[in-house]
């Protein structure tokens, strides 16, 4: 009798503790991880040429991978077409615009809708669409986070050979000291790229023009260059310079 | 009864006598003892003893004694092979006119007892599977290697990493989740996904590392395909001497240095035990270059205590360990450019490579890991006993990437651990011998919020119910042993897809795990093991849910990308599990061992084949046009594989005091329904350790010279290669059937050599190693780092370690000295 109890008596202590000490609080946890803004994937870009003698005049470019890191392909959705003998200020909007299935038509109207868009059909609301669901719709400005870290980011630019008067040659991509003209620069003095000016010069059809955003964390300086750091983008679109019209002088009719 | 086997006596010239103040015309000498067992005190009965070197030995009595006579020497080291127990080999002094009792792992207390006190095998249901052990002796040299570095040189046991501070390991071919790493009793329970994540253990203070290699599920649970790891902590003997240890040691490859600490004491019915240690490492460096962004920071520690009740006895543990790891800052790359840049380049962009630095910068992990565990073990009858056993651990882990606010993790998790155990070790029942065991565990897993990034694991809730029996029958000198497991676990998942929309499964498995081996132990030294076990495992939370780029791959779970009707890939939705046919990964492994003892050597030959169902591997299937360029595209899919293998091991005694050991081991492994390669394979290795064991060598006590070179082929059974530029400029087109392949080729096969001088100096301990001597030049097929950096160059390796005892308070002390082996 008196071993057992003895028994009793000592071997709970340590097993009580041990039991409290060591499950501690198991309170049956359902929790869902919180909603991120993910700053990390772009999911669009758009290139926006500014006439500086006319800010009415805009033209505005888009390259797009709606699903992010998924398997769709990035697509280029526009053509560049500018005008001759103009100068532009060219400024981004970068952007993770949360592809969200109800949304995404109502954003696309002038993309292809062929094999994109299945999904919808095959997608079950249920899971997808919780009264949890609590994502706010509103795109992530990537840019701004560039800008905010502009020392360790910077724009490089290719182009045809000498299809705009300033800057001339073909872009700093092949080579760093090639001609870009930046209109920002970082903490530095370095350039950022966020907004450079183009001057177009004449009548050119089926051009190319390539931007890469290289971050460059701890490597950027005055001579990096395209080669120097990891590519956040790399979008090439086809650049048509369009002559004006000919207004003739002396008639009554204009061309329109 | 006493079992006397009459052996015909060894020629006199055949024996090895030293210097030996041995009378070798009068073969008078004779050793008589009691073998009991640590734990319990009693005898253990019918213990084959003999006599190194000779062909002396017999069988122990029902209560534990033997006696061996005619013997021509002195100095005798006594083969004492347990049935049920592990070897234990000592060397013995004949004191002249006594009976000794010889102790193998405590000190002499008695002089006219010296009682062998061998170690219960507690790896019970694992008999008959082919293990090694090794002893603390043997980690002392490098106490701030790694787990995986520490048991890599046993034969079939290779490391697979990502650079020096992420190292797995791996058994016959197999890592990651398909080997069990059991620390202190308790699966170890931490972010085992994908092949960058390492188990968080601190070697120095680990008593004994168990390598089992066969299908170990029955007793341990899921994922112990290849085999298992287990670590065991300071054992907490009773009546031990109060001892503080202390040491450090510096290396001259990334000037590291570390220092540690153990103190203890073990009175008769408690002990207990605090342990600490701090290690930095800086940057390493190749021969030719400086690895930057290779540093290393840790600290860990902890303490046990026991306490034995007359009839029961409470084991109560904690330990701590935090690391801070660094990624070569040379291996990151996200976009096509630089990923080709990175692989094509003979060493890391120089823009990475730096000044030396102990500096810790992206990309980078941080881990803290804390482990508490009790343990209560009551015998209720001198033939039985029943534990109880819980344990708790919490493990948070975050890593840092290049990107944009690299300040914030990419990844922040935090994973609790639940462990209850309950098992009976039952007296005999008609000859057989065994366990039936009961065990509950519990994950939590839960992101922190704060990464700006969609997280990448989700979180979930795993609860695993299970019931496992082993049994082991003696029948003569052999033993027969079966097992069957069952484990019943259900998860519950919820995640977040990359546009923020919430995603949940719920999911369960039951499974059933058996294990059945036979162990004949014959001309008394010879042992054949043969084990066909099965294990399982369910597939981990990033085969399952991975999404986008991780490192410089963009992969897919199972369950994030479907077929549509057309044939075309999709991955806009996540899978429920039961939707689709995904599979827990099932194995069958066949082991089969053969130890033959000769007079002076020992030859250990292992066999095995290991047939895996649904087994889970990335796969290649197109080249996808992202932002950041082309990008190839992997997903996880699931096919059968299969594995078979060897391993050789022979130790000879070359003379008295040298011995060499030859290591070699060779797998071929193959994607069978695919009939395609699988990828990081070890390929074959060679080794040999040579150690030179010299007492009073010079002002030196004792004294081991080692010598250690390694060769390890080329792996030519590698997938082929397929460069980043083959597949970014369009050479190389991937169909969604491609065949897998490497980015780079495998690298040439390279040797390598290492030394170290251990010595004892009065109260000092201490080694001086030099690993790679020749500052080869090498890549290791399973580093990852090889695909852009050569492997460290030459490191010199100080250790120092002052052990303080007190005085036991028996009369006298014979010096015995005690060499513990354990098979």
């Amino acid at each position: 009798m008196k071993p057992m109890n003895k028994f009793k008596k000592y071997s709970m202590v340590p097993m009580l503790a041990a039991a409290v000490l060591l499950t501690g609080c198991e309170k049956e946890e359902e929790e869902v991880p919180e909603e991120e803004h993910d700053h990390e994937v772009i999911t669009n870009v758009h290139l926006i040429f500014t006439n500086v003698d006319d800010p009415s005049d805009v033209v505005e470019v888009e390259a797009e991978d709606h699903d992010g890191e998924g398997v769709e392909e990035l697509e280029i959705l526009d053509t560049i077409n500018l005008d001759a003998s103009k100068t532009y200020d060219l400024t981004f909007e970068i952007l993770n615009a949360h592809d969200d299935h109800d949304d995404h038509d109502d954003d696309c109207d002038d993309c292809d809708d062929e094999d994109n868009h299945d999904d919808e059909d095959d997608h079950d609301d249920e899971d997808d669409h919780d009264d949890e669901d609590d994502h706010d719709d509103e795109a992530d400005d990537i840019g701004a986070e560039i800008a905010d870290e502009a020392d360790e980011h910077q724009l490089f630019f290719g182009f045809t050979n000498n299809i705009f008067t300033n800057p001339e040659g073909d872009g700093n991509i092949d080579d760093a000291s090639h001609d870009v003209v930046y209109n920002d620069l970082d903490s530095k003095g370095n350039p950022l790229g966020l907004n450079t000016s183009w001057t177009t010069s004449g009548a050119y059809e089926g051009g190319k023009f390539r931007v890469i955003l290289m971050h460059q964390p701890g490597i950027k300086n005055e001579s990096s260059s395209s080669k120097d750091g990891d590519a956040d983008f790399d979008l090439e679109f086809v650049i048509n310079i369009n002559s004006l019209p000919i207004v003739a002088i002396g008639t009554s009719a204009g061309l329109e | 009864m006493i079992i006397r086997l009459k052996f015909i006596l060894g020629i006199l010239s055949l024996l090895t006598v030293s210097v030996s103040t041995a009378q070798i015309d009068s073969c008078n000498f004779s050793v008589s003892g009691k073998i009991l067992d640590v734990e319990t005190k009693k005898p253990i009965p019918f213990v084959s003893v003999f006599i190194r070197g000779t062909e002396e030995g017999t069988i122990a009595s029902e209560n534990g004694e033997f006696l061996i006579d005619g013997l021509c020497s002195k100095t005798n080291t006594l083969i004492i092979s347990c049935y049920g127990y592990c070897d234990s080999i000592c060397e013995h002094s004949h004191q002249h006119g006594k009976v000794p009792h010889i102790y193998l792992t405590q000190n002499v207390v008695n002089l006219d007892k010296i009682i062998i006190k061998a170690e219960v095998n507690k790896k019970e249901g694992t008999e008959s599977i082919s293990q090694i052990t090794i002893e603390k002796s043997e980690l002392k040299s490098n106490p701030v290697q790694s787990l995986a570095s520490a048991i890599s040189d046993q034969p079939g046991v290779s490391l697979i990493s990502v650079g020096s501070n992420i190292e797995l390991p791996v058994i016959h071919g197999l890592y990651g989740n398909r080997v069990l790493v059991l620390n202190n009793g308790l699966k170890h329970g931490f972010q085992n996904w994908g092949q960058d994540h390492a188990p968080e253990i601190d070697i120095s203070a680990a008593n004994r590392i168990t390598i089992v290699k066969g299908a170990a599920g029955v007793r341990y649970g899921p994922e112990a395909l290849g085999g298992a790891v287990i670590v065991d902590p300071n054992p907490l003997y009773l009546s031990e001497p109060f001892f503080a240890e202390i040491g450090s040691g510096y290396q001259t490859n990334g000037r590291g240095y570390n220092s540690a600490f153990e103190v203890g004491k073990g009175g008769e019915k408690w002990s207990y035990f605090f342990n600490g240690n701090y290690n930095r490492i800086g940057d390493r460096q190749s021969p030719n270059y400086n690895l930057t962004n290779t540093g290393k920071e840790e600290i860990s520690g902890g303490f046990g205590t026991r306490y034995r009740g007359k009839k029961w006895d409470f084991k109560g543990y904690y330990s701590l360990v935090d690391q801070d790891l660094a990624i070569l800052r040379g291996s990151f790359a996200h976009s096509g450019d630089a990923i080709v840049r990175a692989f094509n380049g003979e060493q890391p962009d120089s823009a990475y490579i730096l000044p030396f630095s102990y500096e810790i910068m992206e990309p980078s992990q941080k881990t803290q890991h804390h482990l508490a565990k009790g343990e209560l073990k009551w015998f209720y009858s001198d033939h039985g006993n029943i534990t109880y056993r819980v344990g708790r651990q919490i493990n948070h882990r975050k890593a840092f990437d290049v990107r944009r606010n690299s300040n914030l993790p990419i990844v922040d998790l935090t994973l609790s651990t639940v462990d209850h155990q309950i098992e009976w070790k039952h007296p005999d029942w008609y000859k057989l011998n065994g366990t039936l065991g009961l065990q509950y565990f519990y994950q939590d897993n839960d992101n922190i919020p704060g990464t700006q990034t969609t997280p990448f694991i989700p979180n979930y809730n795993t609860s695993r119910y299970s019931a496992f029996v082993v049994e082991s029958k003696r029948i003569g000198e052999d033993i027969l042993e079966a097992g069957t497991r069952i484990d019943f676990e259900a998860n519950n998942v919820r995640g977040r897809e990359a546009n923020q929309d919430i995603f949940r499964d719920e999911y369960s498995f039951t499974n059933l795990t058996s294990t059945v081996g036979y162990v004949k132990n014959f001309a008394k030294i010879n042992t054949f093991r043969t084990n066909l076990g099965t294990a399982w495992r369910t597939p981990n939370m990033a085969e399952l849910f991975s999404f986008g780029q991780h490192g410089f791959r963009t992969s897919y779970g199972l369950l994030r990308y479907y077929y549509t009707d057309q044939q075309k890939l999709k991955t806009d939705k996540v899978s429920s599990i039961t939707d689709t046919d995904v599979q827990p990964e099932k194995g069958f492994k066949f082991t089969n061992e053969l130890k033959i003892n000769k007079t002076y050597s020992t030859h250990t030959v292992t066999i095995y084949s290991n047939y895996i169902q649904n087994f889970i591997y990335l796969r290649p299937f197109a080249v996808v046009g992202s932002f950041r360029g082309p990008q190839p595209v992997f997903i996880y899919d699931q096919a059968d594989a299969f594995f078979a293998g060897g391993d050789y091991s022979w130790k000879v005694d070359l003379s008295k005091n040298t011995k060499g050991t030859l290591g070699l081991s060779y797998l071929w492994s193959r994607n069978i329904s695919q009939n395609d390669a699988l990828i990081n394979q070890p390929p074959i290795s060679i080794n040999y350790k040579f150690v030179w064991r010299q007492n009073n060598f010079w002002k030196f006590k004792k004294s081991s010279f080692i010598v250690k070179p390694l060769y390890r082929l080329k792996q030519i059974q590698a997938p082929r290669t397929v460069t980043p530029e083959q597949l970014i400029s369009g050479e190389e087109v991937i169909l969604s059937d491609a065949a897998i392949f490497d980015f780079k080729s495998a690298p040439d096969g390279y040797f390598r050599l290492d030394m170290s001088w251990q010595f004892e100096f009065k109260k000092l301990q201490g080694s001086i190693t030099i690993n790679n001597l020749f500052n080869t030049r090498y890549r290791d097929y399973l580093n990852e780092m090889r695909y852009f950096a050569d492997a460290p160059g030459r490191n010199l390796i100080f250790n120092l370690n002052y052990k303080f005892k007190t005085k036991t308070k028996t009369k006298t002390k014979t010096k015995t000295k005690t060499k513990t082996k354990t098979k």
